[in-house]
């Protein structure tokens, strides 16, 4: 199944597509109050820009840096190629400890591991503890947004959720009664966690600590609570320097929700007494990208999510449209790279309007990207054929302008003759589905142009 | 004579071939970390420079700070000097059965070690703010004042008590302030808070239901 069949599925209802879409740019004018607030914003943009081009040009030595501060600071470091050592990593240090009682807050890494299946697999509880992620756990769902993960579901999802596995009332859609069920849910696990497992927002290769950004205090809480801590963090997490975080952390936020900031900024940089803190490097693919010209920019991105909010296509087909674990523009420029064939459909869910790049905040040449990846699966024969030969087609008639000359005259006195069942016919002409088309003009704008030269 | 000119591909060029296929030639038995730190090595491109990063200021009022954190779901109130402090806890929490703090007696003993069961009870932290943010109504608390790490996020309530002469613009400024930012440290913004459900705001998520900065 490709983005345009699940996308279909997703805008049968007319209501919530609306809703959606509505809602989505509510956060992207949000964005737009706490940025224009900013005077020095684009230079904020410019400067993040270049400390993650630099730290990616310096990747090797930065993590060996980082590595050796955070072993000094006393947290054990491990290495993960792929996934399955990631999750290998992770099952090995809860099994040392013979814990089951593991609490989680928002790292799309482990998703991208899928670290909960294999841990539920042997036999480990994992509870989800960033209330989106909570909803969704209990729905067995994928997340559909970076910072938003249940944005596709309504409160009444919600409140039948939450009527089923938490024990409120039936019908109750209050957004603050449904959060307190949440919480005093929640609370339980917190207290009881053995084990506390996080994503990393920053990693600072200086101080060797991870910064985490949350809202609602849910990293803090468990972490600081279990005994054992283990953040998983991509390669390309790192900065060079503590005082780099004065440029992310007034970015992220404001680009993410249009708030000034995240109500916790915390920096982890050492175990407290009698505890332990592990931190698992994880690469998954990102070395392959970073040998990628064209594409290795798409390692500067800091997940705030506000190319997706921007997204035309995004705010109409909703994240599970994807099918990838990062959704929206950022995800489809970063899926192929990890499967090229299951997501060959991404890079051309979008217009090509390039506002998901004018809203980057570390100025990710995203729509750049796309039209790029478009070129590579072409080149390496993942799209469709028909779409494939009807571009050739296309090509060769729109470079030949005898060819144009003819096809518009064709076109334009022919077009009326036509039977509307045969330039709506759905299968052949799927742009006309909800699209009427236009009355066609006397006469070519080559012709027009002529005749001004005569005059 | 007019002609057409050929309709040109948009000068965007692939700037080498997409596939950069590099093997690393590793003994079979290379940890991950060879292999991770050799593909970065081998892949990363020429080096670009590290830009310095300049201290935007601005605005460092109180006035500023109070504005930015009361729109975050913050409260701000004056003291006229420390001696005060109890009088408008007692005015601002009358029913806070259990409270902890570093800053007058008689509230529960708090350390590092205490059990996770004891701080679940606590209504009421008051903790000392060292560094607050004018920009966006942030202050930094540092582990060595906060008597333990869960502590301002497990208690019910928060008060962050701030010299108002510790306000700063930007976060830039603030980051400056820190040496450094020991074992554990958080710039605390206002009450826990969530949009998760239909981005409807709720405060009091997981953390603390209220956040009091009061500022001497």
């Amino acid at each position: 199944m490709n983005h345009a069949t699940r996308a279909a599925k997703f805008i049968g209802d007319a209501d919530r597509t609306t809703w959606h879409d509505e809602t989505l740019w509510f956060v992207r004018t949000k964005r737009d109050k706490a940025v224009y607030a900013v005077p020095e914003f684009q230079d904020l943009r410019e400067l993040a820009s270049q400390i993650k081009n630099h730290t990616l040009s310096k990747l090797d030595f930065y993590l060996e840096q980082f590595e050796e501060q955070a072993k000094r600071n006393g947290v054990h470091v491990h290495w993960a190629a792929d996934a399955d050592e990631h999750n290998a990593i992770i099952l090995d240090i809860i099994r040392q400890h013979n814990a089951t009682r593991i609490v989680k807050s928002k790292s799309m890494l482990t998703e991208e591991c899928h670290l909960n299946p294999h841990l539920i697999a042997n036999g480990i509880e994992v509870v989800d503890t960033d209330l989106g992620e909570r909803i969704i756990q209990l729905r067995d769902e994928a997340p559909s947004h970076l910072v938003l993960p249940a944005i596709h579901l309504k409160k009444e999802d919600v409140g039948e959720t939450f009527f089923q596995h938490l024990g409120t009332a039936k019908g109750e859609v209050d957004p603050q009664v449904l959060t307190e069920a949440a919480r005093q849910h929640l609370r339980a696990r917190f207290l009881a966690a053995e084990v506390a497992i996080s994503g990393v927002n920053f990693a600072v290769a200086e101080t060797g600590g991870i910064v985490i950004c949350t809202n609602e205090g849910n990293a803090d809480l468990g972490v600081n609570l279990a005994h054992v801590h283990i953040a998983a963090m991509g390669i390309e997490k790192l900065i060079p320097r503590l005082s780099d975080l004065s440029v992310f952390t007034r970015l992220l936020a404001r680009s993410a929700t249009g708030q000034p900031v995240t109500t916790y900024t915390s920096h982890y940089t050492k175990p407290a007494a009698d505890k332990e803190m592990h931190i698992v490097i994880v690469d998954n693919g990102r070395t392959k990208q970073l040998g990628r010209p064209d594409f290795r920019a798409s390692l500067k991105c800091i997940r705030c999510g506000a190319c997706m909010n921007t997204c035309p296509v995004y705010r109409r087909s909703g994240g599970h449209s994807y099918d990838a674990t990062v959704p929206g523009p950022i995800g489809s420029i970063l899926s192929p790279n990890i499967d090229m064939k299951k997501h060959s459909s991404l890079p051309f869910a979008s217009t090509l309007c390039g506002s998901c790049s004018d809203v980057c905040p570390v100025k990710i040449d995203i729509h750049t990207q796309l039209y790029k990846w478009r070129q590579v699966l072409a080149e390496a024969n993942e799209i469709p054929a028909s779409k494939k030969w009807s571009m050739k087609l296309m090509g060769r008639f729109l470079t030949s302008p005898r060819a144009l000359g003819i096809g518009g005259k064709l076109a334009r006195h022919g077009i009326k003759f036509l039977p509307y069942s045969l330039t709506h016919a759905r299968h052949f002409n799927v742009w006309a589905v909800a699209r009427e088309l236009p009355e066609p003009p006397k006469q070519s704008f080559h012709e027009w142009y002529k005749q001004q030269q005569v005059k | 004579m007019f002609t057409l000119h050929k309709w040109r591909k948009p000068n965007i060029k692939l700037t080498s071939p997409p596939f950069h296929h590099f093997t690393i030639s590793l003994s079979p038995l290379s940890s991950s970390r060879e292999k991770i730190l050799a593909a970065a090595r081998a892949n990363k491109p020429e080096e670009t420079l590290l830009p310095t990063v300049p201290s935007f200021e601005g605005d460092a009022s109180a006035e500023r700070f109070t504005e930015v954190l009361t729109s975050i779901g913050g409260q701000v109130i004056w003291l006229e000097g420390p001696e005060q402090l109890q009088q408008v806890l007692t005015q601002l929490f009358p029913d806070s059965r259990i409270s902890a703090s570093p800053l007058f007696p008689g509230t529960l003993p708090v350390d590092a070690l205490t059990t996770t069961e004891v701080l679940a009870d606590v209504d009421l932290a008051v903790l000392p703010g060292e560094i607050g943010v004018a920009e966006n109504g942030a202050i930094w608390l540092p582990e060595a004042n906060m008597m333990h790490r869960a502590l301002p996020t497990i208690t019910q309530h928060l008060v962050l008590v701030l010299d108002h002469k510790r306000i700063v613009a930007t976060m830039h400024q603030a980051y400056a302030q820190l040496p450094s930012t020991g074992g554990y440290g958080a710039f605390v913004a206002g009450p826990s808070k969530t949009a998760d459900i239909e981005q409807s705001l709720v405060i009091g998520a997981h953390g603390a239901r209220s956040l009091i900065v009061l500022l001497y």
